[in-house]
């Protein structure tokens, strides 16, 4: 696997103190980590099958958002990891995926104005045996609209993945780009491209280490 | 005027050129005195007509160089060709589906997603076109919201015999033969029409055409037959036959699936009437019409699948029209009507099972002449439908001529378009892409209610506890038109519309499967709008050289979508995908619509029968696909980019009757094999016409 990982410091870290100290004396001493994955390979595809269908390994990439990088496969039954990908299904670290204690759900709104996690939501769990996963699985159902005309995967504005990792704490993702290079090819590129170009996942991610919700 | 003096008119004119019908005048050129049927239903001057009015004559057809409907209306303001489904037509910013096609005033029907296929109908025989734009139900019914496309022939005059025959690029062969016989009482006038080509391939490294080969052959024949001073009777029958031969590659979620096949599609039309004449004052017909439309596509696939998709459309009506002038200035015209419409598809529940819908309408028209100067008429009409909510059609409509060199017309209207079959009656389940299913509305709730016992269904969405009877889309539009006589050889007119429609009908998800695919059914919910502006002019040079065009400003877009980016809930991604509130100038409304056209014609016709044109044709960038995330059309989405055809065409009408012409379509070469599938690179064309000069002279 491939390890392209780009560390993007938007405010790296990013202390809330630093804010809040002009306001008052409260001080929540909180590091929130603010990271750009680039290029997360997930399942790349290896060729076209005879009935038409890209054809690839069916691989999972299994990914920390607490360390901030790619956990090996062999690692799938374990904590280490908080979120997968496989091609444009997105696993989280609990139900059928994993032991640990994952949970998701989609906010509808911008990345940014998602400073508290809402008190009143609830977090899904991966259920394979349904087909039912924390972050539904399919074109227009969460992070993405599929075009059968152009087959091209575009993350769809305005979502935000709210995460529960592996250990319970809580983190906000925004996929940005499904494409090698992190821009989405245009309707004309060519066949060969829009297959073997697929399935690199760029998205920002802000951690909230202390187990509050608050970003 | 009556048709006798404007047959008197025909032989004292000297021998016109082309033999055709030298009153016909393009709107910009008309002195007034043509005549137009569509507007009112009933012969009018055009001078006094209160609405928008587009005429096309033969002339400008022929010397155009245009075969099928397509060919010329691409080329006339605020219309604009699509593709999908065959080549549509959308006028003033509306889909192909809310524009009524007639010929001879009796409606075309078979249409695929709301499309009919214009190249269906040849030109080659036809007197003139009559497009009237605004909503135009309150006299002829569904479909004629954005507007009419009347296409009229004419049995009364012209050569006994005409033969013509056209050589193009792809192998396209079009041939032509006319026969007229006209005695006093009798008219008869015969056309068949024989129109193959290779199609073209304008993708590269592709198998596959993007127009495949055809073989059409159409034949028309009309009779009118003056069965006493008072009465007539006339017929008309329309045949069309297409062979398509398909070599088709759908792509479904990633998987193409290549086909071969043909495609056999028979029109048949059939209209007669009687029409009598009590009074001066009084008149009245009985027209019956019948159309038989036929689609049988069998295909292949490459592992060896069948494939089978048939489409069969009736359509029966009988029809009364009374015209009373109860004096010089007030004018009445009565009508009612009933309709069988009947459909069997293999994409409904059996394809052997007619689906039925019946309708009773009746409408009537007042026309006031206040004065020399204005005129105003209303006019409305009620539709009775079997299967779904009826609907009334007001309009009003005036001129006013306030100087000898402007007038002023306003119309304003309701229009509206019944609910199709598909619409109503689908029953489609989409095995290669996922397994979704699509219920037309009539039936959905039952088969969904059905699926449930059986265990299949998963989730019910609020959408499909809306479901019930759908209502017909609604449209409300009003134009303003100016035309200006600056001077004998100069004219300018401005049009301002505005259409608002209600009720649009989209298709909606309402539940799920158990296996989580999605089942989609019809609701009325859309709300939209068109509006924009159209400035048409001509200028004579000298007696050779003349110049027209005309330009259409258009801006459309989706009322709930509007109101839901200024209610901040819609969202765009920037180029590093980060989202963020969109905002309303970056909306650029309804996809396929653009926002400027403009074409410009140079003409030259000498007295010696040489003629040239030089017909440029732009149109803007329009939206075609949603790639940035929302479901709102915006500058991030995917356009195709604006572009410049050029087409030109030249020859000479010999004394003998022989005329010569050669063209040159999109002398530019502009392709775009994804957006504009039906405009092939550079083309060429020769043609011969013989006509036979007429014989017997009557005068």
């Amino acid at each position: 696997m491939r390890k392209n990982l780009t560390k993007i410091a938007m405010g790296l870290v990013l202390s809330i103190a630093l804010f809040a100290c002009t306001k008052d004396e409260e001080t929540i001493v909180v590091p929130v980590g603010a990271f750009t994955v680039a290029d997360l390979a997930a399942d790349t595809v290896t060729g076209l099958g005879p009935d038409g269908r890209p054809q690839s390994a069916g691989t999972t990439t299994y990914y920390s958002l607490v360390d901030n990088k790619v956990i090996a496969a062999t690692d799938a039954a374990s904590t280490k990891w908080d979120i997968a990908f496989s091609s444009t299904k997105i696993l989280i670290n609990g139900g059928t995926s994993g032991p640990g204690m994952g949970g998701a759900f989609v906010y509808v709104g911008l990345y940014d104005a998602l400073k508290t996690i809402p008190a009143d939501s609830s977090f899904a769990t991966d259920n394979a045996t349904a087909a039912s996963y924390a972050i539904p699985w399919g074109s227009g159902k969460a992070w993405y609209t599929y075009d059968g005309l152009t087959t091209l995967v575009s993350p769809i504005a305005g979502r935000v993945l709210v995460i529960r990792t592996a250990t319970g704490k809580f983190a906000k993702i925004e996929i940005l780009n499904y494409y090698k290079g992190g821009v989405t090819l245009p309707a004309t590129a060519s066949v060969s491209d829009k297959l073997y170009k697929q399935r690199y996942y760029t998205f920002r991610y802000a951690y909230q280490p202390n187990g509050s919700k608050i970003f | 005027m009556s048709k006798k003096s404007l047959i008197l008119l025909f032989f004292i004119i000297p021998q016109c050129i082309w033999g055709q019908q030298p009153f016909v005048k393009d709107t910009l050129f008309a002195d007034g005195d043509s005549v137009v049927v569509t507007a009112t239903r009933t012969e009018r001057k055009l001078s006094n007509i209160t609405v928008p009015v587009t005429i096309i004559n033969a002339k400008t057809i022929q010397q155009n160089g245009s075969l099928r409907l397509t060919d010329i209306l691409k080329e006339q303001t605020g219309l604009n060709l699509t593709s999908g489904f065959g080549a549509g037509i959308q006028l003033q910013g509306l889909n192909p589906d809310y524009t009524i096609i007639l010929i001879n005033g009796e409606p075309l029907v078979g249409r695929t997603a709301g499309v009919l296929d214009l190249n269906r109908i040849a030109l080659g025989n036809i007197k003139k076109i009559e497009i009237v734009k605004g909503p135009s139900s309150s006299l002829y019914g569904s479909e004629a919201m954005a507007g009419v496309i009347n296409i009229i022939t004419d049995a009364t005059m012209g050569a006994p015999l005409t033969i013509g025959l056209r050589y193009g690029t792809y192998n396209t062969v079009d041939a032509n033969l006319e026969t007229k016989l006209n005695t006093k009482n009798f008219q008869y006038q015969g056309f068949v029409n024989s129109y193959n080509t290779d199609g073209y391939s304008i993708r590269p490294n592709s198998n596959s055409r993007v127009t495949t080969p055809i073989e059409r052959y159409s034949t028309t024949q009309q009779i009118k037959w003056d069965l006493s001073r008072k009465t007539n009777f006339v017929l008309n029958t329309r045949y069309t036959n297409e062979q398509i031969q398909n070599e088709i590659a759908v792509s479904n979620n990633g998987v193409t699936i290549y086909s071969i096949g043909k495609e056999n599609i028979k029109d048949l039309n059939a209209s007669a009437s009687v029409n009598h004449r009590f009074s001066k004052t009084l008149k009245t017909s009985l027209r019956t019409y019948t159309t038989t439309y036929d689609a049988v596509q069998n295909l292949l696939t490459i592992n060896g699948l069948p494939y089978r998709d048939v489409l069969n459309h009736n359509f029966k009506r009988i029809e009364n029209q009374t015209d009373w002038d109860l004096s010089k200035k007030l004018q009445a015209i009565f009508g009612a009507g009933a309709v069988w419409e009947g459909v069997k598809s293999s994409r409904y529940d059996s394809e052997k099972l007619r689906k039925q819908n019946d309708i009773q309408y009746a409408f009537t028209q007042w026309e006031w002449k206040a004065s020399e100067k204005f005129t105003l008429i209303g006019g409305l009409r009620f539709d009775q439908n079997s299967q779904f909510a009826s609907a009334f059609s007001p309009k009003m409509s005036m001129l006013y001529k306030i100087h000898p060199q402007h007038q002023f017309r306003f119309s304003i209207g309701q229009g509206f378009k019944a609910p199709d079959f598909r619409q109503l009656f689908l029953d489609f389940t989409n095995a290669a892409a996922g397994s979704y299913s699509v219920f037309g509305s009539a039936q959905a709730q039952q088969v969904i209610a059905r699926l449930d016992a059986l265990g299949q269904i998963g989730n019910l969405f609020p959408n499909y506890y809306l479901l019930k009877t759908l209502k017909p889309e609604y449209s409300n539009g009003m134009h303003f038109t100016w035309d200006w006589k600056i001077n004998p050889s100069s004219a300018l007119s401005l049009q301002l519309f505005r259409n608002d429609i209600k009720n649009l009908i989209e298709s909606q998800q309402v539940g799920t499967y158990i296996s989580g695919a999605q089942i989609y059914s019809y609701l009325n919910i859309g709300r939209a709008f068109t509006t924009g502006f159209e400035l048409e002019g001509q200028h004579r040079f000298n007696t050779n050289w003349s110049v027209n065009g005309g330009y259409q400003f258009l801006s459309t877009g989706d009322k709930d979508q509007i109101a839901a980016i200024k209610s901040g809930t819609v969202y765009t991604k920037n180029s590093q995908g980060y989202s963020r509130l969109m905002k309303l100038n970056e909306y650029v409304g309804l996809p396929n619509t653009s926002k400027h056209k403009l074409q410009v014609k140079l003409n030259y016709n000498s007295p010696k029968g040489y003629y040239l044109n030089l017909r440029a044709i732009y149109r803007s960038r329009w939206a075609v696909n949603n790639n940035n995330g929302n479901e709102v059309f915006d500058n991030g989405d995917v356009f195709a980019s604006g572009y410049l055809a050029i087409n030109s065409a030249a020859g000479k009408t010999f004394e003998n009757g022989v005329s010569l012409q050669g063209g040159i379509d999109n002398i530019s070469n502009y392709i775009d094999a994804t957006n504009l599938p039906n405009l092939p690179g550079r083309t060429f064309y020769a043609s011969i016409k013989y006509q036979l000069q007429k014989i017997t002279n009557k005068k």
